[in-house]
């Protein structure tokens, strides 16, 4: 199958060609009305008095319905290419919207915020929402579907180019819409599996001092970072948290710098967040950043 | 005709204030009023919206606020702004197009107007009563609930819209019995002037639409404030349902704001082309062909819900069909047009700008209805863009152009042509500058309804160039504003024709005097002033 992306953009192509076309004749005879009528040119006589013409009705009725009729042929056959057309996914991935973050699940092994998919692969996404209705969009990977509370919605995706793309959340979903980012990584099947592998294995435990700061706060409420007691599911999963290009779902690039900035005040960021403002000494702060940090 | 006993009767000549006017004329006065100050509102929270939205990542307002601004400012413009507007003539007009002394029900008339401005007030008083509504217009469950709503807003809206939409509905009630059952001798409906057509269909639009969105609002507030579980998955409920209620009013209410203001410019494009319409019976008949398929197209909002491919295949079609009776209208204009003398007043002018502009409203309208392409760009910026070229470029324009033609016999005063003009091409600049960049915007990936967005996008310099020609509209509305206030005070007198127009209203006085006619007028055309004033040349329908 041709990738979703490429689909529309041969139908969106038609339909804008014919758009124009109809676009450039109607603006021209306006301006050629205007132009060849106006009271100003003292054409001689006085206006014209007739008032119907029931065969021009008929044909600029008929002619528009013979474009539309066409249009909606076309139209058809891509809903059911870009639905998959009979070919099988081969792999679903469940994805998940948040206030405001995503949830990509791979079987058990969840990440957040950042969608891994093999190059020329037909994949199937499976969309909910745990809260408020979301919809996930990739301009690059074409048409965009809604995450709904409650029901689960598919979405085909097909990515024939290796590549990051940007995406983000398309419905409004609260106060921090416009950070409710995503980053779709299109990787060779071998890379992607090693990716993957390397998803899937635990936090090796490391015991120091940010370890013990992560897991005697409230952070564990929320997060999980697998090999640990931390097991909380409303936020996201940290285990490979260093991984992920950013932090707060696209609000802020990730290095240790910056995401020593985010814990020490997560609302400055991205007010309205529910990653609270958690009360650190700065000692705290440098060993838990530290220790996120090497959460690879 | 008049055979319905007008049910309050004013003692000729009593003046009465406006509290208290019952007068049809006065009250279109007053929602007309009510519709420019609110239409000044919500421009300044587009303004808000655009000076956020010039650079990336900008700091000039937080989230919350943003939020709370694109919300009201959406409601305001289409409740109360631009359906005020709309009523607001027809109020004033229909009873003078149809040789009638008042509308049907007076002191009901009253009533709407008052009961729409209380639900405007309502909504902001949402502001001091501890924030907006932020939820945007269209207010998606479960967003709307209180578990992910906590504050007032929610609720204001809520009543703000039940309370206003009573107002229109009552007023839609009293527009259709009163050109149902008030036209003058000889002004059979198929005499009535386009505008007069265009209400009605409109009010019949109004009855069928607005009940759903009040059931809708009533579900919510038993969600909110009962602990109900209409909208609420977790408790069993159905967040589509709120969207399918929703649309099944907002998708007519397009068209409540639509099609008068083409009635508008069908009476402005005769008039300014010495020419009668083109395609009369077309130009009527196809409203009603809009009407009727609207009802059946609310789900090409919600093509991207997961209905499945049957229902979005059949929404698409109805979405499409509607595209055929709204082309049959632009012909016929400019149809209408062809042959004549073209006067180019800044009243044509606008009306011609709103037959340009609605040409990319309805194209793109239609590129939305097919589900591929309303898949990419949906709930984008390039809705955000189809939109105002509809409600913007189409009835707004429309409602410049009654305004110019028809301020002289509401006021005796002619508007200034020469700021006229001013006002026409810098809203004509200022329009497209802010709105065209924007399909571009929504085709590479920004969404609609985001506070900010970051800088590695690229959407920067699109973006300020939006917000520039939103400055430029600015300073369009300003000249509008100018015109009105000095026009208002030493505008040229108009007389009672000033236009040479077709139409009953300009046979009496400007303004009419609150019995409207000295008699009432018995007509034989479509146009009887035209008639009157050349019996030679009576037009034969």
């Amino acid at each position: 199958m041709r990738p979703p992306a490429d689909a529309i953009g041969t139908l969106a192509l038609i339909v804008g060609v014919i758009a124009s076309l109809i676009f450039i004749g109607v603006e021209a005879a306006l301006v050629y009305a205007i132009w060849r009528y106006r009271a100003s040119r003292n054409l001689a006589g006085q206006p014209a008095t007739f008032e119907r013409n029931r065969r021009l009705e008929i044909a600029w009725t008929a002619a528009p319905a013979l474009i539309l009729a066409a249009v909606f042929v076309l139209t058809l056959g891509t809903m059911a290419e870009i639905n998959g057309a009979g070919v099988a996914p081969a792999m679903r991935i469940a994805a998940t919207g948040h206030q405001w973050w995503w949830e990509f699940a791979y079987g058990g092994t969840k990440t957040a915020n950042e969608l891994h998919v093999p190059v020329n692969t037909p994949i199937d996404l499976d969309l909910t929402s745990v809260d408020v209705i979301h919809s996930f969009w990739v301009p690059e990977l074409g048409p965009k579907m809604d995450m709904l509370p409650g029901t689960t919605n598919h979405l085909r995706v097909l990515a024939r180019r290796a590549g990051s793309y940007e995406g983000q959340c398309a419905e409004f979903c609260g106060v921090e819409h416009a950070w409710m980012r995503l980053r779709v990584v299109v990787q060779s099947q071998a890379d992607f599996d090693s990716w993957l592998a390397a998803q899937a294995v635990p936090a090796v435990t490391q015991g120091g001092d940010g370890e013990r700061v992560f897991l005697s706060n409230i952070c564990v409420n929320c997060h999980t970072v697998r090999g640990t007691a931390a097991a909380g599911t409303a936020g996201p999963d940290l285990t490979h948290v260093a991984s992920r290009a950013t932090i707060g779902a696209g609000v802020l690039p990730n290095d240790v710098a910056r995401m020593r900035a985010w814990l020490a005040d997560p609302q400055r960021y991205k007010p309205g967040s529910l990653m609270p403002r958690v009360p650190l000494s700065d000692a705290d702060l440098d060993a838990l950043a530290a220790y996120l940090g090497a959460l690879k | 005709m008049t055979a319905i006993p007008l049910w309050v009767r004013r003692p000729a000549g009593e003046r009465v204030g406006w509290l208290r006017t019952v007068d049809h004329k006065a009250i279109g006065v007053l929602y007309i009023g009510m519709g420019v100050a609110f239409f000044a509102v919500g421009g300044l929270e587009a303004l808000l919206l655009r000076a956020q939205l010039a650079t990336p990542e900008a700091g000039l307002v937080d989230p919350e606020t943003f939020n709370q601004a694109f919300t009201v400012h959406g409601v305001t413009m289409i409740l109360l702004a631009v359906v005020p507007l709309l009523v607001g003539f027809a109020n004033y007009m229909v009873p003078l197009m149809i040789g009638a002394p008042d509308v049907a029900f007076p002191r009901l008339n009253a009533l709407s107007f008052w009961l729409s401005l209380v639900g405007g007030v309502v909504l902001y008083f949402s502001f001091l009563a501890g924030g907006a509504p932020d939820t945007g217009w269209f207010s998606y469950a479960p967003l709307s609930e209180r578990a992910f709503a906590p504050g007032t807003g929610v609720d204001y809206y809520i009543l703000g819209l039940a309370v206003n939409g009573a107002g229109t509905i009552i007023g839609a009630i009293n527009l259709s019995v009163t050109i149902l059952l008030m036209r003058c001798p000889g002004m059979a409906i198929s005499r009535v002037p386009l505008f007069v057509w265009m209400t009605l269909v409109t009010s019949v639009l109004i009855l069928g639409a607005y009940p759903a969105l009040t059931a809708a609002l009533v579900m919510l507030l038993v969600d909110r404030q009962l602990a109900g579980h209409f909208f609420d998955p977790a408790g069993g409920g159905q967040a589509v349902l709120w969207q399918h209620l929703f649309w099944f009013f907002g998708h007519p209410e397009v068209y409540i704001m639509v099609l008068p203001a083409m009635g508008m410019i069908s009476e402005v494009i005769p008039v300014f082309s010495r020419k009668p319409i083109f395609g009369y019976g077309f130009v009527a008949g196809s409203s009603v062909a809009i009407a009727f398929l609207s009802f059946g197209v609310w789900a090409h909002h919600m093509f991207a819900v997961g209905l499945g491919d049957t229902e979005n295949a059949i929404f698409s079609a109805t979405s499409m069909l509607i595209a055929i009776p709204t082309g049959v209208k632009i012909f016929n204009w400019i149809a209408t047009m062809i042959g004549g003398r073209l006067r180019m007043t800044t009243a044509m002018l606008f009306a011609v700008g709103f037959i340009a502009m609605f040409v990319i409203g309805g194209l793109s309208g239609v590129s939305l209805a097919v589900v591929p392409i309303d898949l990419a760009v949906t709930d984008s910026y390039y809705v955000v863009a189809h939109l105002h070229y509809v409600l913007f470029g189409g009835t707004m324009l429309g409602i410049f152009a009654g305004a110019y033609y028809w301020f002289p016999k509401m006021t005796g005063r002619l508007l200034s042509e020469r700021l006229g003009r001013w006002h026409f091409w810098l809203t004509f600049a200022g329009f497209n500058l802010t709105f065209l960049p924007q399909h571009w915007l929504g085709a590479v990936g920004m969404p609609r309804r985001v506070f900010t967005y970051a800088a590695s996008t690229g959407w920067g310099p699109l973006n300020l160039i939006s917000t520039i020609g939103a400055a430029i509209l600015a300073i369009a509305m300003v000249v509008f504003f100018v015109n009105l206030v000095r026009s208002l005070r030493s505008g040229e007198i108009a007389g009672d024709d000033p236009w040479d127009a077709f139409t009953l209203e300009w046979s009496t006085t400007s303004p009419p005097p609150p019995e409207n006619f000295a008699t009432i007028p018995a007509v034989t055309g479509r146009r009887p002033l035209w008639d009157r004033k050349h019996p030679e040349a009576r037009d034969k329908s």
